[in-house]
This record gives C-alpha cells, structure tokens and sequence, in this order.
C-alpha cells in the first residue's frame, strides 16, 4: 500500500496561476517524507489538494490508498494533520482541544499524555489557547495531529515559531512515530531541518515536482556546492580566487568575500590564501539553503526537460 | 455523528464569545421596558399591547440578533484558518454547516426565550389578564422568526471567504429584507416594479405576499395574527389564504431550509486554501 500517491495533480487558480503542475508523487507506506520548496512553491496547494481543501483542476490523488476526494471521512480518521497557518480557538483550553480531537475521532487518547507528550506543562493545557505563543500553539496542534494513533501524519511546516529546542523535539516525535511504522509526510522550506529525519525528499519549484531522491542522493546530483564567507580589512586586488583548485564561483561585497566550493574540505583553502593576503577578521561556513539550491539548479545551467530527476536510494 | 461534534464544540466556543450576551441581554431589556411601561400608571393595562409594541422593536432588532450571533461562523474560521483543524478530523463540510447552525440556533433562542420567561413571570404578577397563550405563541413565532436569520447568516458565512465579505453580505441583506420593510421602501419598490414597470395590475395583498417571500420580517409580522385575537391593532380582519398566519408559517420554515440548503451547496464547491 502506497501512503500518498497523486496522479498528474493540477491546480490552476483562474487563467494564469499555475499553483500546482501535473505533480506525479508517491510516498511509500512507512516512509518519512520530507516535501521541500521555496515559498510559493505549491507545497501547501498540495497538501491541501491531498486533505481535500483545494479540489484539483486535473488529475487525482490518493491518501492510504482511498480516493482523496470521495473518501475524506475514512481518510480523515486515518490520518493526523498540522495545517500551516491555521489559528486554534481563542477561547478553548488546549484540554478541550484535544477533548474535541478525541470525541470526533472516536479514540480513548488521555489528552495529558499527548500534552505531556508535545511539551506543554498541566497549566498550560487549562489556559485558552487564544493567549499561547506561536510556538506553543504549533505544540498543541502537532498533540491534535497525535489523536487516535495515526497511520500518516500529514504536516505542513511543522517547525513554523518552534525555538532549536521544539525542533528537536518535534523531530524526535516524528522519528518516535516513523519507528512505530506511521508514515510522515511534511513540508518544509529548510533543507536541514529534514535532513536528520528524511528517508526521502521531494523538491517543488513553481509548481513542479524538480527532484525526488534521499538527501545524499540530491546533493551529488544537485552538485551544491560549498559556501564560505570571509569578511576582511580589505579586498586584495589580484587575489585570483577562482584560480584555486575546487573553487567553483567567487564574489566580492563591501569587505566580504564569499567563495562557493565544490568540496567542503576545500574551504581550508579558500582560508589559507586569503589569509596569506590581508587580514581575516571573521569566518563563516552556511550550509546550503534551500534558496540556494534552487539557484543553483535553476541558474547553473543544469535545466533539464525532464524536470523530474529520479534518483535511486 | 459528527455533525453534533462541530456543535457541541462550537457551543463550547460561542458560550464565551461576549457580544452575544450582549445583544441577547439588550433585547430581554427592551422587553422589560416595554412590559414595565405597559402598565405602568394605566387603568387599564393591556400586555396584548405591550407584545404588540414587542413585535415593532424586534421586527429590526431580532435579525440584528440572529446575525451577529452567526455571520461569522464559518467565514470567520475559514480567515483565521481554524477550518483546518476543523476538516482534518472526521468532519463533513455538511457536518460543519450543520453542526453551527444547530449551535447559533441554540444560543439565539436561548436568548430569546429567557427574555419572555422573564417577561411573562412580570406579565403574570402585573397584568390583570396575562393573556398567555398570545405570549407563548409570539415567543415560539420569535424563535422561528430568528431562525430564519440565522439560516441565511450561516448561509453567507458558508459563500463567503473572509469576515469582511460576510459583515458586508450580512449588512446588505438585513438593510434590504428588514429596514427597508420596516420603513416601507420595499412595498413601494414591488409596487413600482410590478404595476409601473410590468403593468401586472397585482393588488396590495399580493404585493404583500411577494413582500413575506423577499422578507422574512414581512412573513414574520405578518404571521402575528396567528397569536393575536381577529382584528387586534391593525390585522386587516378577511385576509386572503395567501396572507394568513399559516401560510406565512410556511413561507418561514422555507426561509429557514433553503437558505441552508444553499449554504451547504456553495461550502461543498468552495476552495479553502
């Protein structure tokens, strides 16, 4: 059984916005899937197409194997959702929250575990959720999604006002969950926060599915590249960066000299030669965002028809 | 049953929502004052005249009711969002319109009648003849009558996508169904439409008649004579069926069903996104 497949998924919001672009998917039952794209990207249209929000243009798509259109109550008791954007009730406790999740679920949950479970303290979960903070909010609505045991969770940026610490919680939750066999398929526009849980990822840009693969794979195929930057005294002329072994692409702002390199064990490199030239006052070595990666897939020359890479894990 | 899912929440949810008190206890005011002042320093009280004054206010203040306790019912959660949480767990969009008319219901006739339990208990301690069966006839004919207001609220909290566009919807129609009737705009524009334009030759009662059809507050005033004596106050005595209190009954129930039933049709095909 497929946990979510989508078969040439469209949706078109009047003459000219193409949101959503014959996105042919599939998630795999078990699997912990990572859907990454730019804002705008058609990630949410997508996950609202799947939860029967949106309807599709063209195409169809299929949630636990049931038709996502004609089945949502079979789907809907099913499957665990953290919607994107979504405001709680102002004026229910985060008890009667869960009280309500559980009612129409028609589940025996004990609303405080899942609040202990997603960190919210007894108090916390007597107070109208209408004075929460972003991040606490997001907690009790991840709890919601926990009702009734799930055999998907659907989450759309999960990590959305959640402090490193609720990240690492929440990914712990997930991987807690993907261990007892549920299938997760969420949403992000950070490439790192999947890497630690993903068995595979999916890429979306204007409303194209651009690459599917594991993370490792996406990276080689992507060719990424390494970024580092170094702010100095000042800007030797003739630094002749480019020259050096493995450095791929060089530019040069207010002080700041930023190298992209095709390893990142060539950044040691970058340091040494600058250093030799003028002063270093400061380092910094980012990982590849994922503004970045679309850059570099888009812009590097890489544009491929079959917009689909496939790579094998 | 999950329609009663979304109400028992949603009832959790509007209980707290203090506008609606508000108003409610606002109407149960007027009516004090008006049980209060029927009787106050007259030899000869009447409550029939007091309810009769009842039905004036509440022609316009009813529906002010009805749709500030429910405009925003749907339209509302669809703008801030919570209609995600509400449609990610085994609800129905039926379900969803359903279960908020049953709770805005709830809370509207609630109001209403603790404002005739309180007045009748006065009706009863003041009045030489209470008249009870008018009281608890025109209590159930307000209920209806809210009713109906509720049902297009829900209805235009259902087609619209955010607050501002159903407090706009919500204004327009109670203008047009209730002020504009109450002050008599829309008779004169039937009559111009009917007779000047179309040269339909129709007369003033079925002019009437299409009146209760556009209004409710036209079916609802004048279903009154359902509960007032034959002749009371200005009910035109000889009626034509079509005029009468039951078929006005009948014209209020299908103010409550169809605009409900367009509601749930136009939520069904609505992209919440």
């Amino acid at each position: 059984m497929t946990a979510i497949r989508t078969n040439s998924l469209t949706k078109r919001y009047g003459d000219s916005v193409l949101a959503v672009d014959d996105l042919d998917l599939t998630v795999e039952d078990g699997e912990v899937f990572g859907f990454l794209g730019p804002n705008g990207a058609g990630k949410s249209t997508t996950i609202n197409m799947l939860l029967d929000f949106v309807r599709p243009t063209e195409g169809s798509a299929t949630v636990l194997g049931l038709d996502a259109q004609s089945e949502t109550d079979e789907i809907r008791h099913r499957i665990g959702v953290l919607p994107e954007g979504a405001t709680l009730y102002d004026r229910l406790t985060a008890r009667e929250h869960l009280e309500w999740v559980i009612d129409t679920k028609g589940t025996d949950d004990d609303p405080d575990a899942i609040l202990e479970r997603v960190g919210l303290s007894p108090a916390d979960g007597d107070r109208p959720a209408g004075g929460y903070s972003k991040g606490m909010a997001q907690r009790l609505g991840f709890g919601m999604a926990l009702v009734g045991d799930p055999d998907l969770l659907i989450l759309d940026e999960p990590s959305s006002g959640l402090d490193p610490t609720g990240m690492q919680e929440m990914r712990e939750i997930i991987a807690d969950e993907a261990d007892r066999g549920t299938s997760v398929f969420f949403s992000s526009h950070i490439l790192g926060e999947v890497e630690a849980v993903c068995d595979r990822i999916g890429i979306m840009n204007e409303g194209r599915l651009v690459a599917t693969g594991t993370l490792d794979d996406l990276q080689g195929e992507l060719d990424l590249g390494a970024p580092i930057s170094l702010e100095v005294e000042s800007v030797p002329e003739n630094l002749a960066l480019e020259g050096l072994d493995g450095v791929r692409s060089v530019t040069v702002e207010d002080g700041t000299i930023t190298a992209t390199c095709a390893e990142p064990s060539v950044k040691v490199d970058v340091v040494r030669h600058v250093a030799d030239a003028t002063t270093v006052r400061d380092i910094v070595s980012e990982d590849v965002s994922l503004e970045q990666l679309f850059n570099t897939y888009t812009n590097g020359g890489r544009k491929e028809d079959a917009a689909t890479t496939e790579v094998t894990a | 049953m999950s329609t009663l899912d979304v109400a028992k929440k949603d009832f959790l949810d509007v209980r707290r929502a203090k506008i609606v008190w508000f108003v409610g206890a606002l109407y149960t005011m007027f009516m004090l004052l008006l049980v209060y002042f029927g009787q106050n320093n007259r030899p000869d009280p009447s409550i029939l005249n007091a309810l009769w004054n009842l039905t004036a206010v509440g022609a316009m203040f009813i529906p002010l009711i009805a749709l500030v306790t429910a405009y925003l019912a749907i339209a509302g959660e669809r703008e801030s969002g919570a209609i995600k949480y509400l449609l990610s767990i085994p609800n129905s969009r039926t379900d969803v319109v359903l279960g908020k008319f049953v709770t805005r219901t709830a809370v509207v006739s609630a109001s209403i009648l603790i404002a005739f339990l309180i007045g009748g208990i006065l009706t009863l301690a003041w009045y030489p003849s209470p008249e009870m069966d008018t009281f608890a006839l025109m209590a159930a004919l307000t209920v209806l009558y809210a009713l109906t207001y509720v049902a297009v609220a829900i209805a235009i909290s259902a087609a619209t996508a955010s607050r501002s566009r159903a407090m706009g919807g919500s204004i327009a129609f109670f203008f047009i169904t209730s002020v504009l009737n109450v002050f008599g705009p829309l008779q004169l524009a039937i009559d111009y439409l009917l007779n000047d334009l179309a040269g339909l030759e129709v007369s003033l009662n079925q002019i009437m008649f299409v009146q209760s059809l556009i209004s409710p507050t036209a079916a609802y005033v004048n279903s009154t004579g359902l509960a007032f004596p034959d002749g009371f106050n200005t009910i035109p005595p000889n009626l034509p069926w079509f005029l009468q209190g039951e078929t006005m009954l009948v014209v209020l129930l299908a103010w409550l069903a169809v605009p409900l039933a367009l509601g749930i049709w136009q939520f069904q095909r609505a992209d919440l996104g």
